[in-house]
């Protein structure tokens, strides 16, 4: 899977340039809240105790100050993409201990059975290894930007 | 949402969440990922499922093992288990405090 088809799955609405939290439970609060009102998805405390597990499970700040929440809940209706950038950077529990600063949230329905948003989640790990790409995301000025930033190889 | 429902749902999803580490670990640990908590959500599954009224248990699991979803979204009037339409008494006031089930196929329903 590209960059472009996993692009596909987010939007404008979808798009946090500015978090504003310090921790990571604030940081996830945001990110839902986000997920709410960039979408027809409603029922915020079903999303929100899924990334709570799967943040137990292992944090998913997997990539140099990058974290990639996602999983499967009932709640959404198709494979939704969210991106979202701290500035000041938080503490999410990567394993290097670094600040996390870029976040891509993933949340796909159960019936996902082609298991597209981990081929999406796998495309945009690939693609954040990029430590030039990572600085223009930091510096994209709007969506477009940093989307563009993103399909740039 | 009726309480009952929000575990129901909770439920599934640590399910599906525990059934993915279990068919596809290996691919998320080559990205990177860590699956430390993978007891702790057995156990936190345990502690939801504990709180499920017995009944309502019963036909969680007899759906699931049959269905492998008991749970459902219902989109644009219809069942997603069976795709038969669900009336629309079903989100009156008079249900919306119910667990309600499939008149045709008896998976639970969730009105995302």
């Amino acid at each position: 899977m590209n960059i472009g088809e996993v692009l596909n799955h987010t939007s404008p609405a979808l798009f946090l340039p500015d978090l504003q939290a310090t921790d990571k439970q604030g940081i996830l609060t945001e990110l839902v809240e986000g997920l709410i009102s960039g979408t027809d998805i409603h029922n915020a405390d079903t999303i929100m105790a899924m990334l709570q597990s799967r943040e137990n499970l292992g944090s998913t700040a997997v990539g140099p100050g990058i974290a990639f929440p996602h999983g499967r809940t009932l709640a959404v209706q198709k494979l939704t993409i969210l991106m979202a950038r701290s500035a000041a950077g938080v503490d999410f529990d990567s394993e290097d201990g670094d600040p996390t600063h870029l976040f891509f949230v993933l949340i796909a329905p159960p019936q996902d059975r082609d298991h597209r948003y981990i081929k999406s989640l796998a495309a945009l790990i690939d693609r954040a290894q990029d430590a030039d790409l990572r600085t223009k995301l930091m510096e994209a000025e709007d969506y477009d930007a940093f989307c563009a930033a993103m399909r740039e190889e | 949402m009726h309480p009952q429902l929000q575990l129901l749902v909770a439920l599934q999803d640590m399910e599906e969440m525990i059934r993915e580490v279990e068919e596809k670990g290996d691919e998320l640990e080559g990205m990177g990922f860590k699956h430390g908590g993978l007891e702790d959500l057995r156990k936190a599954r345990e502690d939801v499922a504990s709180q499920v009224d017995p009944r309502h248990m019963s036909w969680y699991r007899r759906l699931t093992g049959k269905f492998g979803h008991a749970v459902v979204p219902v989109v644009n009037n219809l069942c997603t288990g069976c795709f038969n339409n669900i009336p629309s008494s079903f989100v009156s006031k008079t249900n919306v405090n119910k667990v309600q089930k499939c008149e045709s196929c008896g998976r639970i329903l969730y009105w995302p």
